[in-house]
């Protein structure tokens, strides 16, 4: 088969799987919610955002984007993605990608959202595409695979560990490339309280409650946190109304929010959240970090904070010197995003 | 005033009665306590300890109507670059801390016995190091007047080294790791066979990186003494107390300190011997400013109540997406 009708087969597959009469796809929702894995709201955001743009033609423009081609692709390779499952179908661009590019894929699905994904790869290999899809949610299913690649999201530290386990299995060789996602989280820069603003910066931080390297963990703004506080909270509680948050606070956040208190900075505790006025490094989940400040800021926190920022969103406005994208987009991004900021094919 | 050293009362009694100064008298110590929720403790394991942070974000000092800042008082500052911001820990009584120095390092070491050499910057030149203040005090602490601050960039002269040992005393060498390793590297002649090395810390700088253990095997080898012989300080600005590790890797405090480690994820639960976690600190001899402390270090306990430190926790494991193996 040619890459071009692979590219084909599987762009009509994935179209196909994203129809709102896919069975297959409405029973995996329901395991998934059934399971408490995730909530409803989010999944439906997600399968949403995802189908726009494989309907917008995006499977085949990626394809494009990465020069795939009779004489440019990975046929032949076998590639191993370690998938993180700290929110739904996030395993999507790399199996897609890898898939799209001609190598073999071999998938370990997290057992946080083991049906989603699964579902859509079942799909692929029910059209009948050409290249080896495997996966399991076991990693001792990987015995022997002896892959070219492995790609994970993961930190330096973890990278040991990881390989020590793949070695184990055999599942690499001395040869085996790793690309290890490190990113953690996004930043905002925002100029205006305006209503879409807010909204967009909203949904950017507390979609998936707050999880996944897209997220907007840390916001610079010349507007003061506390100057917001009241007005910021009203938008919050108004996307908790239509996407009910499941995560409580933790014993970490409650001493976070003691320390906070102890020296006397300002910060917003919202049950589910905790927003404080903070420059030190968003370690915790379900927090968010307004730094005031204006542009040169943005700048210095991206040197701080260094690998582990995926993003610099604003709502239009350029930093000179940094690639930004719009914060509309934060959670709803086209297929060819670059995770780490390194293209996926 | 509580005496933190007073062997009359145990270590328990004293944290108890030093908790419920530093919650009445120290205001950041008291918000913290009040928004954790936390008013009567019954034990020490209930004492919620203070993120190590605050000495750089606020003042922390326990003041009450005789004691305050005064000229008197010694500011100490973390290291760091110029607009780097840094940690300040108030001592509002020198002599405490003076105390707790000589005590302390008598309690491990018969100072007596020894010639205290230091391989770090002079206390002119660093008057707000509280490593450095503390190796004066020692060196002033010397009668023989052969303690002293050795030159940096200069080897240690070995007839300085027969001197010492034609005295009958030993030689304690104190240094960072980097700083000992550059005295083996300018040609430092082999010590005296009953001397003790005391490095302090700075195992990564940016020329060099390696572990404790690769650290203690090429200072032994460089300085021709036992392994047994290179011992470390855990010590930091925002601690008046000190502990050492002789010839291993774990720790021991001084009687008016004790360590436990934390669960990071709920800082009030102590982990379990063996379990890693972030180190926690009670020390007593800061009783003027904060006694209890939540370190930014990583370590894990023995049953015996000793520790090793494993290095900086890693705060960049707590967010976002991190494939683990056991997921």
């Amino acid at each position: 088969m040619t890459i071009k009708s692979h590219i084909q087969q599987i762009d009509k597959a994935t179209r196909a799987w994203f129809r709102a009469d896919n069975i297959l796809l409405k029973e995996a929702i329901e395991q998934t919610v059934a399971e408490g894995l995730f909530t409803f709201e989010d999944i439906k955001f997600a399968i949403r955002a995802l189908k726009e743009k494989v309907y917008a033609g995006q499977v085949a423009e990626w394809a494009e984007r990465a020069g795939l081609s009779e004489e440019h692709h990975q046929k032949g390779k076998k590639v191993l993605c370690l998938h993180a499952g700290n929110l739904p179908m996030v395993g999507f661009q790399d199996a897609l990608g890898t898939i799209l590019s001609g190598a073999n894929y071999y998938g370990k699905l997290s057992s946080k959202d083991p049906y989603l994904l699964a579902a859509f790869l079942d799909a692929l290999k029910n059209a009948g595409v050409s290249t080896n899809i495997d996966y399991s949610t076991d990693l001792n299913s990987f015995k022997d695979l002896k892959a070219d690649k492995v790609l994970f999201a993961g930190s330096e530290q973890s990278v040991e560990p990881v390989k020590l386990k793949l070695s184990e299995l055999n599942a690499i060789t001395d040869e085996t490339a790793f690309d290890i996602r490190t990113a953690k989280f996004s930043i905002a820069y925002i100029t205006s309280e305006d209503s879409d603003v807010v909204t967009d910066l909203v949904e950017a931080i507390f979609r998936y409650g707050g999880q996944g390297c897209r997220s907007v963990a840390v916001v610079v703004s010349p507007i003061k946190f506390s100057n917001l506080k009241c007005h910021f909270q009203d938008y919050i509680e108004a996307f908790w109304l239509k996407n009910p948050p499941t995560k409580k606070y933790t014993s970490a956040i409650e001493y976070q929010f003691a320390y906070n208190k102890a020296i006397e900075r300002d910060q917003a505790w919202l049950d589910h959240f905790l927003i404080q006025d903070s420059e030190d490094f968003p370690e915790l989940d379900s927090t968010l970090h307004w730094v005031q400040g204006d542009e040169n800021k943005v700048k210095e926190l991206v040197q701080k904070f260094g690998a582990a920022v995926q993003t610099v969103y604003t709502a239009g406005e350029k930093i000179a010197g940094l690639k930004t994208d719009f914060l509309s987009q934060a959670q709803t991004p086209n297929l060819w995003w670059e995770p780490d900021r390194k293209p996926v094919i | 005033m509580i005496d933190p050293f007073d062997p009359s009362l145990t270590f328990e009694e004293k944290s108890l009665q030093i908790f419920e100064y530093q919650k009445t008298n120290n205001p950041v110590y008291q918000r913290f306590c009040q928004a954790l929720g936390v008013n009567v403790v019954n034990s020490v394991s209930e004492i919620p300890l203070l993120p190590i942070q605050a000495f750089k974000d606020a003042t922390l000092i326990t003041e009450h109507e005789s004691l305050n800042i005064q000229d008197s008082s010694l500011k100490f500052e973390s290291s760091g670059t110029s607009g780097m911001h840094r940690s300040k820990h108030y001592v509002l009584d020198p002599k405490l801390y003076k105390e707790s120095i000589l005590k302390g390092m008598n309690h491990f070491y018969n100072l007596e016995n020894y010639v205290v050499l230091a391989y770090t910057p002079g206390y002119a030149e660093n008057p707000n190091s509280s490593l450095v203040w503390m190796l004066n005090t020692l060196i002033k602490n010397d009668n023989t007047g052969m303690s002293r601050f050795l030159p940096l960039g200069d080897v240690i002269v070995s007839d300085f080294l027969d001197e010492i040992t034609s005295s009958g005393k030993k030689v304690m060498l104190f240094g960072a790791a980097f700083g000992l390793l550059d005295l083996i590297e300018m040609g430092s002649p082999s010590l005296p066979v009953n001397a003790v090395i005391l490095e302090t810390g700075g195992m990564k700088t940016h020329r060099r990186e390696m572990t404790k253990e690769a650290l203690h095997e090429r200072l032994a080898t460089g300085f021709n003494l036992p392994k047994e012989s290179i011992h470390s300080e855990y010590g930091m600005t925002e601690l008046l107390s000190q502990a050492y590790s002789r010839g291993s890797f774990w720790f021991e405090c001084v009687p008016w300190m004790q360590v436990s480690i934390r669960n990071p994820q709920n800082p009030m639960e102590e982990m379990s011997s063996g379990e890693e976690g972030l180190i926690g600190v009670i020390d007593l001899a800061n009783i003027n400013s904060c006694s209890f402390i939540l370190t930014g270090d990583k370590g894990v306990q023995g049953e015996d109540g000793k520790f090793q430190v494993l290095g900086r926790w890693n705060p960049i494991n707590l967010r976002g997406c991190n494939f683990l193996i056991e997921d």
